[in-house]
């Protein structure tokens, strides 16, 4: 039997408007499916820019998305989103492009492709351009022409460490009439990637899809002539998170607590006083808290020795949901404990949540605000938008 | 040097531990160099009583319920041997 390595697929984007647009005319979704263990990427660029071509775009991968997640045929797919667009009332057509990753765990890659600047594969520090079949999609369109649309879609089987980087049209034609690029940037991207993986092997899918885009702002001299997205795919070592929070049910096992966080392999976060006051008897660990840290309206977090994060409990935690609600934020510059969590969290690709579930009495007390939830459906808002939203591998486990 | 310890917990914080925390940043000229505010993550002191009354604050080895400003400075200066 073969041997099966499994291995984690980490999704970062990065989006950019127009210049003096309000919205994005591009739309990325991202979404895991966490019982076939399916990672699906969906970029869209809608024609034109600002809200009409959000619409466009966003319809689309929407569409795109669903279709995806329930196996329907992508021919189906592409003739039910031809159907379904609106024809733009200036330029009588209707029209907007998409790229569709789908991942699973074993790395076979499924990639359809319309119109997109063609998808890249970055492995062993080369960019391949990848083969694919074409298909030549016609439908029956009003009045006298005939709309034929032409598809890509290749299969490939990814390996560790292998990259994929798709964008819009956006990012290769940023820089158009500029000296150094009269027809944009096309394979100086190529160039740029590779510059930039040289120098930073283990560069993470969000940062490398920020790079990429910031750089295509810059070619257009920070005034951006399109809107600009792009999307990295990066299968790479699971990185492991640790986050601990509450008291263990029963007594007994605060020393199992204590065990679990002392013997974790990754990073690790701690959320919670009475879980730090256990760890700090169970490990006889001194704790520290950085009473002056108070400016973020949260309150001040504390060190330990061999933790690398530690903070308060369910005033932190609701603020860190708040936070992956509002979602992929592409400014990640907050302070405070909640935001610490935040970045540790994108920075991870496999989370550990291991909760304790006594309750305290204490929070139970009428008068306090609603925002005191019970930890447990707070994790489990967390676990949920980490999966879905962000794309984490979550093990959730109560004790 | 007289350590002040103040509760961050949840508890104590939202009911004027935030408060107390700040202190640190104004204490009266005369004890600034006396004292040390330091902070605690939790004193653990709701789960011994019977009825918890946050939040809490410890000045030496005395412990302050239901602690304010007020309270904290009073204790502060009786240690000390001072007037207020």
């Amino acid at each position: 039997m073969l041997e099966k390595e499994k291995f984690f697929i980490e999704v970062g984007s990065y989006q950019n408007n127009k210049f003096n647009n309000i919205v994005c005319g591009d739309c990325v979704l991202l979404r895991k499916c966490v019982g076939e263990n399916r990672n699906i990427v969906v970029l869209s660029d809608g024609l034109g820019s600002g809200v009409k071509a959000n619409v466009l775009s966003t319809m689309t991968a929407s569409m795109a998305m669903n279709f995806r997640v329930r196996h329907e045929p992508i021919l189906r797919t592409i003739k039910a989103i031809m159907d379904t667009l609106p024809v733009d009332s200036v330029r009588n057509i209707s029209y907007s492009t998409f790229t569709i990753v789908d991942v699973d765990s074993d790395g076979e890659a499924k990639i359809v492709e319309f119109d997109n600047p063609p998808l890249l594969l970055v492995r062993d520090n080369s960019i391949y351009k990848i083969d694919s079949n074409e298909i030549v999609i016609k439908r029956e369109a009003e009045g006298e022409h005939q709309d034929e649309r032409v598809i890509k879609i290749s299969d490939l089987k990814l390996k560790k460490e292998d990259r994929l980087i798709c964008f819009s049209d956006g990012v290769s034609q940023s820089g158009i009439g500029n000296i150094d690029m009269p027809f944009g940037w096309e394979d100086g991207i190529n160039d740029f990637v590779k510059e930039l993986i040289e120098k930073h092997p283990r560069i993470s899918a969000r940062e490398l899809s920020m790079r990429i885009v910031k750089q295509a702002e810059l070619n257009d001299i920070l005034k951006p002539k399109d809107d600009t997205s792009c999307v990295v795919l990066y299968v790479r070592e699971p990185r492991r998170l640790l986050i601990c929070t509450g008291p263990p049910f029963s007594e007994s096992k605060d020393k199992y607590l204590a065990e679990i966080v002392n013997l974790y392999k990754g990073k690790k976060i701690v959320c919670g006083g009475t879980t730090s006051q256990i760890l700090s008897r169970e490990l006889k660990r001194e704790i520290t808290v950085n009473i002056d840290d108070i400016a973020a309206g949260l309150p001040p977090s504390s060190q330990m020795e061999g933790i690398d994060l530690m903070t308060e409990g369910i005033i932190t935690l609701g603020a860190l949901s708040e936070l992956l609600r509002k979602g992929m934020n592409n400014n990640v510059q907050g302070e405070g404990p909640a935001w610490e969590i935040y970045r540790m969290i994108l920075d991870a690709d496999i989370i550990d949540l291991v909760v304790g579930t006594k309750i305290n009495v204490a929070h139970q007390d009428p008068s306090l605000p609603v925002e005191l939830e019970i930890r447990r459906n707070v994790v489990k808002n967390i676990a949920m938008l980490l999966e879905e939203k962000f794309m984490k591998e979550v093990r959730l486990k109560f004790i | 040097m007289l350590n002040v310890r103040i509760c961050v917990g949840t508890y104590c914080y939202i009911t004027g531990g935030q408060e107390l925390a700040k202190m640190k940043q104004n204490l009266p000229e005369e004890i600034k160099n006396k004292v040390e505010i330091i902070g605690s993550a939790c004193l653990g002191c709701h789960e011994n009583e019977g009825v918890a009354k946050p939040p809490y604050a410890k000045v030496g080895d005395v412990l302050l319920e239901e602690c304010t400003e007020d309270k904290l400075l009073d204790e502060i200066y009786k240690q000390l041997g001072l007037e207020r």
